[in-house]
């Protein structure tokens, strides 16, 4: 039972990634649609990150003792500064690992 | 000295690969995650590796895990499932003009492994023109797939070894990525305005307990990052024409 569930996610997920780059699917996409998309990456990705920063078991959180504010800070800075991604993963995560063991 | 063809399809293997390096390790705590919750909740070996191999979606797995374990409803289940996917149907939609004109094995290929990290490596206008930039897209997607099996095979193994991971703040390690991914990105205002109300909108649908926020508010925010470039550019206009 499991494993068809898995195969029936399996299908959802793929399915949803794929169907829009299906040749037969009759639709085409104008220029203003392609201005609007390529808007996509920014909105998606930050409003996948910006919840995991402020919300904490439903509740929301922008207390300056939130390990997750303080180092989300770092990384913002670090990246907006250096623009390198391993620099700011290493900056903000050690930040992160010392303000949850100093704070908690 | 020219290259030939194979050696530059090697480099282009070389560079996707070492490009989606740091995304591949960023997802190292979650990948561990979905393997060792995966044995905690009494899945069997064969269908907690499966769950990777096929379903190759974090954010699925990991709400799926706990929704088969409490006995949910199968459409349930599902419904949830295409809820959390629905966001990629708006990577489909962006990357379709470029794709769908081109055999399946690249369609197919690219549409399997169109992760959240696959698609910011790819969002820029230049990426995926002309072959070689097709394999190094296949490349970075692919070597991320075999990490995230990878990790969740360590937390598969290491299963109930490991203490409840649930509760670690293993999600900071993605949403560090996603900031890096997307902070040098905001060169000009209405890529500004558009991270601004994406941040607002979903935190707001989060604390509501909307489970469509997240694709919701990435819709609104696109229209506002449009319009404001659409106003700006009418502005530029004006201003030459009164000049």
């Amino acid at each position: 039972m499991i494993l068809l569930t898995i195969v029936l996610l399996a299908c959802i997920t793929f399915f949803s990634r794929y169907l829009f780059l299906h040749p037969k699917l009759p639709l085409r996409i104008g220029a203003k649609v392609t201005h609007l998309l390529s808007f996509s990456a920014p909105a998606v990705l930050t409003a996948i990150w910006v919840p995991i920063i402020f919300i904490k078991d439903n509740n929301f959180n922008s207390s300056l003792t939130n390990p997750y504010l303080l180092a989300a800070t770092v990384a913002i800075i670090t990246s907006y500064k250096s623009q390198n991604i391993y620099l700011t993963l290493a900056t903000s995560i050690s930040t992160f690992i010392l303000l949850r063991l100093f704070l908690t | 000295m020219a290259l030939n063809q194979k050696q530059a399809y090697l480099i282009m293997i070389q560079k996707g690969f070492i490009a989606m390096l740091p995304l591949s390790l960023a997802v190292l705590p979650w990948g561990v995650l979905c393997g060792s919750l995966a044995i905690q909740r009494g899945f069997s070996v064969l269908e907690a590796i499966l769950m990777p191999v096929l379903i190759f979606a974090g954010a699925v797995q990991l709400v799926v895990i706990e929704l088969i374990s409490d006995n949910t409803p199968l459409a349930t289940i599902l419904f949830t499932a295409f809820i959390i996917s629905s966001r990629h149907f708006l990577y489909g939609l962006a990357l379709r003009d470029k794709l769908k004109n081109l055999p399946f094995k690249w369609r197919g290929g690219i549409g399997f492994l169109l992760t959240d990290e696959l698609f910011a490596l790819c969002g820029e206008s230049n990426a995926l023109k002309g072959k070689l930039k097709l394999v190094y897209a296949i490349s970075a997607g692919g070597s991320f797939y075999l990490c995230w099996l990878l990790w969740n095979i360590i937390g598969i193994t290491a299963g109930s070894y490991l203490p409840d991971l649930t509760n670690l703040g293993l999600d900071f390690a993605i949403a560090v990525t996603f900031i890096a991914l997307v902070v040098p990105t905001i060169t000009n205002l209405p890529v500004l305005i558009t991270v601004l109300i994406a941040g607002f909108l979903s935190v707001i649908f989060k604390i509501a307990n909307w489970e469509l926020g997240l694709v919701i508010s990435s819709l609104i925010a696109m229209f506002c990052g449009y319009l404001t470039a659409h106003k700006q550019t009418r502005l530029t206009i004006k201003r030459n024409k009164s000049l």
